[in-house]
């Protein structure tokens, strides 16, 4: 029955994103179809004309899940084998950089916006 | 024949290294980390080729388009707690997004990379298909931009943890936002795993980074290159 429930909801889901390609594709707009699905259930939730239990299942299941749908994309590294041969080492340090960078800044900036939110 | 292979092996070696991880928390164990490596010492040391496995594994790939959707249930859920902290939000996810492209660039230019390359790591620390997106457009290699948003979240998700005890950061918020600025789906696991709000402020803050850097990259990255 639980297995059921999760196909179900998780087609319904992989539908909404199709559909939401679909229409970036025809309007031609230039971002991916997922954000548009993300609003198109949001606005589905928001105005009750879904209920929360058709989909929660499966999306948590998914979300559960995430890392194993980027394993195959990590293993396509391997198509550049010689320029990460090359240059591995500058993409390793420019990425440990950068992401070191990004995350104490954006801790750090989250924390004082917190502490001056207070004061509203 | 060794396409199917390929997707019973991705599945069986995420599956162990779940298993695994969860007995023993190190980074290390992480799916993330562990089955890339296992994975593709298995397709070199028996000489399978990425099109026969990419060809196996394009449905675990193609499942990441619904996960992003499923991240609505979330945002809906929590939506209280995002609009009680939507200035915070809309703000600190502006700054990291700026600081993510400027730093990406700026530190590649250190080490002599080319244009293409620039292009390729500006849009790394968002999610992979988003990342992608935005690659293509402003000129640089998507597949290689998937595989720098790869290692940024397995740096983020190392990283991660020392941050948050060597820095003053103990808010909720601040946490779930540093890990899913800094480390896009893979970050947003980890702060799942330190709460739930850390979990559903990261996950809103990897949708919001990805449509501000769908916005801005464009323009940003032809400037600073």
């Amino acid at each position: 029955m639980y297995l059921l429930k999760c196909i179900a909801q998780i087609g319904g889901l992989l539908g909404i994103a199709l559909l939401g390609n679909k229409l970036t594709q025809v309007f031609d707009l230039h971002f991916p179809g997922s954000i548009l699905g993300i609003l198109f259930i949001f606005l589905l939730l928001e105005t009750k004309i879904i209920s929360l239990k058709w989909v929660e299942t499966g999306a948590n299941l998914l979300i559960a899940e995430l890392i194993l749908f980027f394993i195959p994309s990590a293993v396509g590294v391997l198509q550049y084998k010689q320029l990460i041969l090359t240059n591995g080492a500058s993409f390793g340090f420019v990425i440990f950089l950068s992401t070191i960078t990004v995350m104490v800044s954006t801790g750090l900036l989250a924390e004082f916006l917190n502490k001056i939110g207070k004061g509203r | 024949m060794l396409a199917g292979f390929s997707f019973i092996i991705t599945i069986l070696s995420y599956v162990g290294a779940k298993l695994l991880y969860r007995k023993k928390q190190s980074v290390f164990l992480s799916p993330l980390v562990i089955c890339p490596f296992i994975l593709i010492s298995l397709l070199l040391s028996f000489q399978v080729s990425l099109e026969t496995y990419s060809a196996g594994t394009q449905w675990i790939t193609n499942m990441l388009q619904p996960a992003i959707v499923a991240f609505a249930v979330p945002l809906y859920k929590y939506r209280a707690l995002l609009k009680k902290y939507a200035v915070e939000i809309a703000l600190g996810v502006f700054g990291g997004s700026i600081v993510a492209i400027v730093s990406s660039v700026m530190y590649g230019k250190l080490f002599h990379l080319t244009p293409q390359l620039l292009d390729s790591l500006a849009p790394r620390s968002i999610t992979t298909p988003l990342a992608m997106n935005i690659s293509q457009t402003i000129g640089g290699l998507p597949a290689m931009t998937a595989s720098f948003v790869i290692v940024t979240g397995i740096v983020g998700i190392i990283a991660g943890p020392f941050i948050l005890k060597w820095f003053p950061i103990h808010h909720q918020v601040s946490k779930g936002m540093l890990l899913g600025m800094g480390a896009h789906g893979a970050g947003t696991a980890q702060a799942y795993e330190i709460g739930s709000i850390e979990g559903a402020i990261a996950s809103l803050t990897m949708i919001v980074a990805g449509i501000i850097t769908i916005i801005v990259a464009p323009m940003l990255v032809p400037i600073i290159i």
